[in-house]
């Protein structure tokens, strides 16, 4: 079932990836400091702080465990 | 004679034309080479043009009335303190150092209960502010209680951390190495981190693959409750050591006879036995373009997490045994309230954890660029381990532009939500005949919200300078975070980027 899935996961990956590729130079609106896909690096401590205050941690940028007596 | 003469002068020819020609061959393909160099830097953009240090801080405090500490109920309030400075340093064209140093200074009512017998606590001169005679109806001076702060030396820590990583792109920027190490420590726990990873970007650097791995080797110094480790001290005699001028109550309020059958004496007497803590993670990511507009990735992260997993400070009280206190007994009756503020039950035993812990979070954000002006950054976290613990965490953010760009709001708000691990119960309701248990509430069921809005300031110009280094970027950043089990929170950040010219 699990592996079933992730084809299908896969699958789907691959057909966004075969997308009509958008050009360096169309990649202005992408560029945007706001537009990165990883946490702004002020949001360093909210989420050094929901690590120890939640039992969930990890696929954030951050720490998925270890560094600290947290989880 | 003479066919010979010819013949090594032949020889001699050819050799010599042989080698002007490889020469020529050698030095051609050299200056080729340096050309080939020469044309790349001139047209390779830098992967990062100039050092860039970023001055980072923010300030924590908390309120909550479910310290781990004292096993489930307690005064949580903590403040935390955190400087810190990353550097990114452009070693060449193609490779970045980044090094990330730190420090976390926190004051923690529950962690100061690890003795809340300590004088300056409960235990400190004076009443107790309340209307009632209790403080003489004590029969010892030695109190404490879980609502009242003390200041002993686990009150306050400092964690301190470095970090440095190092990534190198190749020529066509389509793939980037890179590896990490780390150390942290704080008063009992050390830690030792590396790790390394790789990214592809393809598709004309439309889609990214990347996938990374991450070691944690620590180890605890382990600090335990102030009762257990007297008790172990004392070789679990009650008339000997810390407990030797220090009467004990039972349920009923009334002293008992150390040397009875009726005496308090923990589940475990064993404490650590393995001060190992490993985490073990694999990463994955994808990301992808999908219009001028529009992008997304996903993220899976493998965790697995082996040693001791518990928290050796933290207290356990087992509801099928007798409960044993020192301090006020008049303070028994309201132990679990606030106006508690005399009377200290001794722990049954610390929390237990398995040793091993799997955990599988899986993340997607997905951005869209709405105008100059507006655009939506969104976040979703499903994560699920071992333990039983499954969670959802959803975050929505709006950077809203104006005044040309310079300046941007980031209204924000996140919702979290996680189930209750197999191994949590509250205060008083664990059975001793479990093999592990837990009253550490960031283990409980429940769901929070969190509120903020962030600022920034940008000059792209730089024109406020400090030395060489131009001030790039200003931001401010305020969260609000309420838990569904009482637990609230605030976080106030600020950083401030500057670029070196």
């Amino acid at each position: 079932m699990i592996i079933r899935r992730l084809s299908i996961c896969v699958l789907i990956l691959t057909m966004l990836s075969s997308c009509v590729a958008v050009k360096e130079y169309e990649k202005v609106n992408i560029n945007d400091p706001d537009m990165k896909l990883v946490g702004l690096s002020i949001k360093k401590f909210e989420v050094n702080f929901q690590v120890y205050r939640e039992g969930a941690s990890g696929a954030n940028g951050g720490k998925t465990g270890g560094g600290c007596g947290c989880n | 004679m003479e066919e010979k003469q010819e013949e090594a002068a032949a020889v001699i020819n050819m050799k010599f034309k042989i080698s002007i020609i490889l020469v020529f061959i050698c030095s051609f393909s050299f200056s080729q080479q340096i050309k080939t160099n020469d044309s790349t830097s001139t047209y390779k953009k830098r992967v990062l043009e100039t050092t860039e240090v970023d001055f980072l801080m923010s300030y924590y405090q908390q309120e909550g009335n479910h310290a781990s500490v004292t096993g489930g109920i307690g005064n949580e309030k903590l403040t935390d303190i955190t400087p810190t400075f990353i550097v990114a340093i452009p070693l060449s064209d193609d490779n970045v150092l980044t090094v990330d140093a730190g420090i976390s200074a926190y004051s923690s009512a529950s962690s100061s209960n690890l003795d809340p017998f300590d004088s300056s606590g409960a235990s400190g001169g004076g009443d107790d502010d309340d209307d009632d005679d209790d403080d003489d109806s004590g029969v010892s001076s030695t109190k404490g209680s879980p609502w009242v702060e003390s200041s002993g030396a686990s009150a306050q820590d400092v964690w301190g951390g470095i970090n440095a990583s190092y990534s190198h792109s190749s020529n066509d920027r389509n793939s980037i190495w890179s590896a990490n190490v780390g150390f942290a420590t704080e008063y009992d726990y050390t830690s030792i981190g590396f790790g390394g990873g790789f990214t592809k970007l393809f598709n004309e650097k439309n889609t990214e693959f990347g996938i990374k791995a991450q070691v944690y080797l620590d180890t605890w110094s382990p600090r335990y409750p102030t009762e257990l480790d007297s008790y172990i001290e004392a070789n679990q005699n009650l008339n000997n050591g810390f407990f030797s001028d220090i009467d004990i109550l039972n349920q009923s309020g009334n002293i008992i006879d150390k040397n009875g059958s009726d005496i308090w004496s923990p589940l475990n007497t064993t404490l650590i036995d393995d001060k190992g803590r490993n985490s073990y993670s694999v990463s994955f990511s994808f990301s992808q373009i999908l219009s001028k507009n529009a992008q997304f990735s996903i993220f899976l992260d493998l965790v697995q997490q082996s040693g001791w997993l518990a928290n050796p400070m933290q207290r356990v009280y087992f509801e099928d045994r007798d409960n044993y206190y020192v301090g006020n007994a008049s303070n028994i009756p309201i132990y679990t309230t606030k106006q508690n503020t005399g009377v200290f039950q001794l722990a049954d035993d610390i929390e237990r954890l398995p040793d091993s812990r799997f955990k599988i979070p899986i993340g997607t954000r997905f951005n869209y660029y709405i105008n100059e002006s507006v655009a939506v950054r969104t976040y979703y976290r499903f994560y699920t381990d071992d333990w039983g613990l499954t969670s959802h965490t959803a975050s929505l953010e709006i950077p809203i532009k104006f005044g040309l760009g310079k300046f941007t709001f980031y209204p924000n708000y996140r919702f979290y939500n996680q189930t209750q691990s197999d191994y949590f119960a509250p205060f008083d309701e664990h059975l001793s005949t479990s093999e592990f248990y837990t009253s550490d509430y960031d283990l409980s069921k429940f769901d929070s919200h969190q509120y903020g809005l962030g600022f920034k300031y940008t000059d792209i110009f730089t024109k406020f300078k400090i030395f060489n280094f131009g001030l790039k970027t200003f931001d401010l950043r305020y969260s609000y975070y309420d838990r569904s089990d009482g637990l609230q929170s605030s976080i106030i950040s600020a950083g401030f980027k500057f670029t070196l010219d």
